[in-house]
Formats: structure tokens, sequence, C-alpha cells
């Protein structure tokens, strides 16, 4: 899994997740959030507990997404066609759009996390450079913001103690402190990303495409397999799910 | 493209790692809102998501700002290991499509505060469009679901338009923005 180009990792579970969006069938999308999370974990080698932490914001994510619908769902078409559900009795209809939204908010988290945990960040910016070709200098500029984030972490501590030195007041509204420290930090990521642009083109980064690379990424027919075997569930899950029913 | 400088690109790229954070970082405050309230909680916070493309836009003013830096924010926002996953990058090329319509119309000469809200407008429309496919809003009710859409622009245009201008204008004001258009103008303003 971690030596799938990630272009191509990329493209494929974006094009999943939107065939996804047209899909109703629960069943269906069970079946692949199954398949998801088995390839994920068979062949990613991500570890259990850490794949489940991060799946739980997901989780809460999507029961809000089933009490909401079941709240504010459209009137159905039968109504008297209800449906145990928990305590209450619903429309049967109602029940199953809400269900299949939750499932489908669920089964994006399985595509995502399958993308996120067995990714190098670096190495997508860079094949989004080598297979998509994204203009290096954009991509570069991203990666060079992306090098500030620790760096934030830090300029926030300085402008809390400068603001305590300085005596400012610390008790105020939590409106008005995220003022305070929004503005400074924006303003100090502005200084250093234009520093950062002037060291880039003084050491001779001129953006071209025809630039060389330490690290070149490629696709292979391996790619291609991944591509095709994780669209081809789609439509298995869709088969059986109808075989089923 | 081609006008760009290498400052514009990574400062671009700084703006959306800060907008990044703030835009992860209200991904909980969306769940709870929904929890409170049902899917319109989301529509009502929704205008913070398009804030990097007017602010970024406004500071740079050159044709295909507020695109591209909604896109990097989406980037950023997979890098720093948004569980939303790439489609997210999907949905903020979207969201930059319609903000960068407004400033398109205007043949990126005017930024009036009229124009940075309609930029909050405009991507308020498109990611409405698309999050009725992806969040499958055809299972609610269709009065609900306009209500859900008028919220939103108002939320594009407030948050995103306003806020959006105040955190630029603020930022002009430190003087950090002067090899930019908008600290330019600043400068002369405060000279005549």
């Amino acid at each position: 899994m971690h030596n799938i180009n990630p272009s191509i990792k990329a493209g494929t579970v974006t094009l999943a997740a939107i065939v996804i969006a047209f899909l109703f069938d629960p069943l269906a999308l069970l079946l692949y959030i199954g398949w998801t999370i088995a390839v994920t974990l068979l062949f990613g080698k991500v570890q259990i507990r850490k794949y489940l932490l991060y799946l739980l914001p997901f989780t809460l994510f999507a029961i809000g997404m089933l009490v909401s619908t079941l709240l504010f769902a459209k009137i159905p078409e039968n109504p008297s066609v209800t449906q145990q559900f928990l305590f209450w009795d619903l429309p049967r209809e109602t029940v199953q759009d809400a269900l299949a939204l939750a499932i489908r908010v669920f089964s994006y988290s399985t595509l995502s996390l399958l993308f996120v945990l067995t990714t190098d960040k670096v190495a997508f910016i860079l094949s989004l450079i080598q297979q998509c070709r994204v203009s290096p200098k954009l991509a570069y500029g991203i990666l060079a913001g992306y090098r500030f984030l620790p760096l934030l972490k830090d300029e926030l501590t300085t402008i809390r103690s400068a603001h305590l030195i300085r005596g400012a007041k610390t008790n105020t509204s939590k409106f008005s402190r995220y003022k305070q420290y929004t503005i400074p930090l924006l303003a100090s990521a502005i200084r250093k990303a234009e520093r950062t642009a002037i060291a880039m083109e003084s050491k001779g980064f001129t953006g071209e495409r025809d630039r060389t690379f330490y690290r070149t990424y490629h696709t292979s027919w391996i790619d291609w397999i991944f591509a095709a075997v994780m669209l081809g569930a789609i439509v298995l899950c869709i088969i059986v799910s109808k075989s089923f029913q | 493209m081609k006008s760009w400088r290498m400052k514009d690109i990574v400062v671009m790229a700084a703006l959306a790692v800060v907008f990044g954070i703030v835009y992860l970082l209200f991904l909980p405050v969306n769940v709870v809102m929904m929890g409170l309230i049902g899917p319109i909680g989301t529509d009502i916070i929704f205008g913070v998501w398009f804030l990097v493309s007017i602010v970024a836009a406004y500071i740079i003013q050159k044709p295909g700002v507020a695109l591209v830096s909604e896109t990097i924010a989406g980037i950023v926002e997979v890098l720093i290991g948004s569980s939303v996953g790439p489609i997210i990058i999907l949905s903020a090329i979207v969201q930059g499509l319609g903000a960068e319509a407004a400033f398109a119309i205007t043949r990126y000469r005017s930024y009036h505060v009229l124009v940075l809200m309609g930029a909050g407008v405009g991507a308020a429309i498109t990611s409405f469009i698309w999050g009725y496919f992806r969040g499958g809003f055809v299972a609610l009710d269709p009065s609900y679901v306009v209500l859900m859409l008028v919220v939103r622009i108002i939320s594009g245009a407030v948050i995103s338009g306003l806020i959006g201008k105040a955190i630029s204008e603020a930022l002009a004001k430190t003087g950090t923005l002067t090899s930019f258009p908008l600290g330019k103008t600043y400068r002369h303003r405060k000279a005549g």
C-alpha cells in the first residue's frame, strides 16, 4: 500500500467517493466499508488501535448525521409503512434514507483513512508534480508553506509571552482573544513566507518544468491494478447486495 | 498563473496553512452545531471555509488567487491529516471556483466590499451544489433544503466576505503587506 503511486491512490479514493455519492443502498455501502477497512489493515500495515482512534470522530459525525436526517427528513411517499427503529416507529423510507446517509459518511471516512494512513505527505506533493504535471513553482511553494506548520506553534508561544511581558490584557472575551492572536500570527507568517520566497529564488529555484528530481516517482501496472480492484469492488458490492434482496 | 511571483505563491501557501488549521479546528464545531440544530447548523458557520479565498484574493489581487489559495488550503488539510481525505481537495476546488467567479466578473479590477461578499456568495452556491450530491440532501425536506441554501449564502457573505475583509485590512495596517496591492493602497491612503 505504501508503495502505490500517491497520485493514483488519491485519484482512486476520490473517484470511489464520487461513485459512492450516487449510491443509496445501505448494504452495498456496508460491504464496501468492510472491504476498505480490510484493505487498509491487511495491506497498509496500520495498527488496529491507531485506526480505531482515527475513526472515532467520524463515527460521532456519522451518528450526528443519522439523528439529524431522521429529524429533518422530507415527508415520505407512504408514511403508513413504518419500521421499528430503536424505540420509535418511523416511516420506513425515512429510516432507510437516514441509515444510508450515515453509512455513506462513514464510508468516506474509511476511504480517506486508507489514503491518509498509508501515504507520505512529501511523496504526495512530489508525485503531483511528476505525474499530474502540477507546476513545480506551485508545488514547492506549498511544501515551503507546509513547513511553517511547526513554526506557527512556536510563534504562538512567542506572541503569548510578548503579550504577557508587556502587560496586555489576557482576561478579555474569547472573541477579542482570537483577534489578539490571529493578526500577529498571520502577519509573521506572511513575513516568513516573503523571506522564504526570496531565499528560494536566490538559491536558483526558477520553478521551471524541466528540473531534475532526487526522488522520482513512477506509475507501474500494480498501481493501475489497485485502482481497478478498488473501483471494481464497488460494482461487486452492488451486485452482491442486489442478490440478497 | 504566469504573472505570479514566487512571493505570491509562498504567501498564499502560508495563508493556506494558517486557514487550513482554522478549517480543521472548525470541523468539531461543525459536529456540535449539527448535533444541536441539525444539518442547517453547518450552513450557519459554512462561510468560515471560504475565508482564505477572500483574504488571499484581496491581498494579492491577481487572477486565480481565490481558486488556488482555497485549493492549497484543501491540500494542506490533507497533509496535516484531515481524515476527510483527498476528496476535500475537490470540495476546495469547487468552493474556490465559486469565489473566483465573483472576482472574474469584475475582471479583477474591483475589490469593493460588495465584490468580496459576492465571492463568499459564489463559494456558498457552488459548495451547496456539490454538497447536494455528496451529502445526499435529496433525502431532506425540499423547503428545508432551500432554507439551508439561504442560510449558507448569508454565512458566505457575512463570515467570509465581511470578516475576510476585516482580517485583510487589519493585516494591511500592520505594514506587512507593503509589497502587495492591498498594502500599497493602504500606504497611499495614509499618505493622502
